[in-house]
């Protein structure tokens, strides 16, 4: 209905309801008259009456955002009759576990391509160390080796999936704590049989505020950022040759640096000579245990 | 379902109403005596008229899982009025939006090994391996795009949009009905 005289157009709440749109119109703002079909959803599920008792109580700054979901509500029950915005919170719930399995998967694949390139990594070390030992080079630094990667990154999703739907029970702002209805949860009311998202929503209800934060930290890689080589058994097997069963007590990295010293007086660098010049190490090192420890016979 | 014998006592919402519940009382099945706040929710947000022509609307068996997400719906708004349950469908897209993110970083991690591993004398992974992971993870993509509900309580074709973009067409019904 067109204002006598004026150029503003009715709005679509006024013209559904054939009556006067004043200036001060409190609902002119939300639903202009080029809409007609939203304003008729948001009357058919609310009722103008609802809707502006529900703009009564909030501030001037909430009403726009108030009436955006208002909207919002209408359009997704107009779409959906039974299940209206339950039906989004269905669609992406699904999608997010989508995701979830497929990260899950990734992840594995990944894991797995790590895992490969560190077993490369140190069979080439392994092949350099040796080749080095034949050439009389010094053996590199060897350190300690980290666990084997068991696709952690699978665990992590498992583990998380829950706490990802208990949240989805919670408002960003604020967090919202929904009661049950019945003994437990929503899931009474709902049919079993369906089985649809409003079971899942209401069986888990936990209220923790900082599970978003840390499912972003934990859905991170825990991966080991260093990576560490494991004290090759090919190399350990030559010394155990030709230790005596006194030098298991021995530190065998002092026994390692000791002949590393010979190595280097040495000129000749071949395995023999190794041999040789632990031996000879060996020899000063009874003599020394003899002294400190007064032994009257080795043979005993 | 709970059902409230009219017989015995009211159901929530001729208790509420204060008028005699009727054997045919629409919410009678819905809203038994025991739950009073459930109505008392719907009727404050929708009103027991609208509640009532939306239920007359529906087939029987629709009219249960319809109340129950009208009472979810009521509920979040009367501890929200400003957002309601869209709070939760904003928060959900927010994660959908990180998922597809983290998805993409690890795709392109992925893919980056495979044609590094592809390059080196001992390749990891052949051809073949290559095409299964690109066809499972297109499958994937794929089904979580058409947005299939797996539980078998109904199919949503559409991909839900952002609540603050809106559509102003409210759209024919897209349920089964």
């Amino acid at each position: 209905m067109t204002l006598k005289g004026g150029t503003s157009q009715a709005c679509a709440a006024c013209k559904y309801q054939r009556r006067r749109c004043t200036p001060e119109c409190p609902l002119a703002p939300y639903f202009p008259a080029d809409q007609p079909k939203m304003f008729q959803n948001a009357h058919r599920l609310f009722g103008v009456s609802k809707i502006l008792k529900i703009l009564k109580h909030l501030d001037p700054s909430q009403k726009k955002i108030a009436m955006k979901s208002i909207i919002y509500q209408a359009n997704a029950r107009d779409k959906h009759p039974v299940y209206g915005c339950v039906a989004e919170i269905q669609n992406l719930l699904f999608s997010i576990q989508l995701c979830e399995e497929e990260l899950q998967t990734v992840h594995a694949q990944l894991a797995f391509y790590r895992q490969q390139q560190q077993q490369q990594e140190i069979s080439s070390t392994i092949s350099d160390t040796v080749s080095q030992i034949q050439l009389g080079m010094p053996p590199p630094a060897i350190v300690a080796a980290p666990p084997p990667a068991n696709g952690n990154g699978l665990t992590l999703f498992h583990q998380d999936a829950p706490s990802q739907y208990n949240v989805a029970s919670n408002a960003t702002l604020p967090v919202q704590s929904y009661p049950s209805y019945s003994n437990n949860s929503y899931a009474a009311f709902v049919d079993p049989k369906e089985n649809n998202v409003v079971n899942s929503l209401w069986i888990q209800q936990s209220y923790g505020n900082s599970v978003c934060n840390n499912n972003t930290m934990i859905m991170q890689s825990q991966l080991p950022a260093s990576q560490t080589i494991v004290v090759p058994q090919e190399v350990t097997q030559d010394y155990d040759d030709i230790h005596h069963p006194f030098f298991d007590t021995i530190d065998d990295r002092q026994s390692y640096i000791d002949s590393k010293e010979a190595y280097d007086s040495s000129s000749e660098s071949s395995l023999k000579d190794t041999r040789q010049s632990v031996e000879h190490v060996a020899d000063n090192e009874l003599k020394n245990a003899a002294a400190c420890f007064s032994l009257t016979s080795i043979n005993e | 379902m709970a059902s409230s014998s009219c017989y015995n006592s009211p159901c929530a919402a001729c208790k509420f109403l204060r008028r005699k519940c009727l054997p045919g009382c629409i919410f009678a099945p819905y809203f038994p005596p025991e739950e009073p706040h459930k109505f008392a929710n719907v009727h404050k947000i929708f009103g027991a008229s609208n509640v009532s022509k939306l239920l007359n609307e529906l087939l029987p068996h629709q009219r249960e899982d319809a109340v129950n997400t009208l009472a979810y719906e009521a509920e979040a708004r009367v501890r929200d009025p400003v957002y309601g349950c869209v709070s939760a469908i904003t928060f959900l897209q927010r994660q959908v939006e990180r998922l597809q993110k983290e998805l993409d970083a690890a795709n392109a991690d992925l893919m980056r090994y495979a044609s590094g591993n592809d390059m080196s004398s001992a390749p990891l992974i052949g051809p073949h391996h290559q095409q299964e992971i690109g066809s499972t993870l297109h499958n994937m993509a794929l089904s979580r795009r058409m947005g299939y509900d797996h539980h078998g309580g109904g199919y949503f074709p559409y991909s839900p949009s952002s609540w603050n973009d809106q559509n102003p067409s409210g759209g024919g019904g897209g349920e089964n009905v």
